[in-house]
């Protein structure tokens, strides 16, 4: 790769929505919230860019990977081929 | 008492009294094990995010109830068991629940006015609220992040 400056990608100052609005809640059953924070091919988005707070992100880790289990989220994108 | 959730798949295929009897069955293992079901919400047929024995759609179910650890062990095993079902999950909703105290909690609750906001928590997902979502982020980031 060329050589470029080197760009150091700060988090930016997000603020984590599930804290300022106290009336979400994060639910595996959920799956059109869940789908903000699933990158296309079905990747969970990282904390740095979503902008979560640790303990909300950790939930919705753990809400993602229910809702895959029973189907609401894909594991990939590329699943039926 | 604990409150569960149990949220399973069934095989949409099948012909009404099928799917009834599988709502008699659910049900009745919950009862005759010493448990009480307090919801039992058929979500309908839905797409599956990824193939389940071959068929993309299939038919969600979510039940509520209360009862003891042994009790779900047994349904799960009689779901694993039914090939009725594809797939299944049980999450735990409260520790120390008493169902009895919950009917007085809403009986009382029922005599006040109040919003049905409760009740329709998790049936009508559609309604969830717009949030100015940042567009932004997602491709992008991700894109700069592994080159």
């Amino acid at each position: 790769m060329t050589v470029r400056r080197k760009r150091r990608t700060f988090a930016r100052r997000k603020i984590c929505r599930f804290c300022v609005d106290s009336d979400l809640r994060i639910d595996y059953k959920d799956s059109k919230t869940l789908r903000y924070f699933v990158t296309e091919r079905g990747k969970i988005v990282p904390r740095r860019i979503s902008g979560n707070c640790a303990k909300h992100q950790r939930v919705l880790t753990l809400a993602i990977k229910r809702a895959r289990q029973i189907a609401l989220l894909p594991y990939t994108a590329i699943h039926m081929l | 008492m604990r409150k569960y959730e149990t949220f399973f798949i069934a095989d949409p295929d099948l012909p009404d009294e099928s799917i009834s009897a599988v709502d008699n069955k659910v049900q009745s293992i919950v009862t005759t094990n010493g448990g009480e079901v307090l919801t039992y919400v058929p979500w309908g047929k839905r797409k599956l995010a990824y193939a389940i024995r071959k068929r993309t759609r299939g038919l969600y179910v979510l039940m509520e109830y209360a009862g003891g650890p042994k009790l779900v062990s047994e349904l799960e095993r009689n779901l694993r068991i039914d090939e009725r079902i594809l797939k299944f999950i049980t999450v735990m909703l409260e520790d120390r629940f008493d169902p009895e105290k919950e009917r007085e909690r809403i009986a009382q609750k029922a005599a006040v006015p109040f919003t049905e906001e409760e009740e329709s928590a998790h049936v009508s997902l559609g309604e969830e609220e717009d949030e100015e979502m940042p567009e932004d982020f997602d491709a992008e980031d991700l894109k700069d992040e592994e080159e």
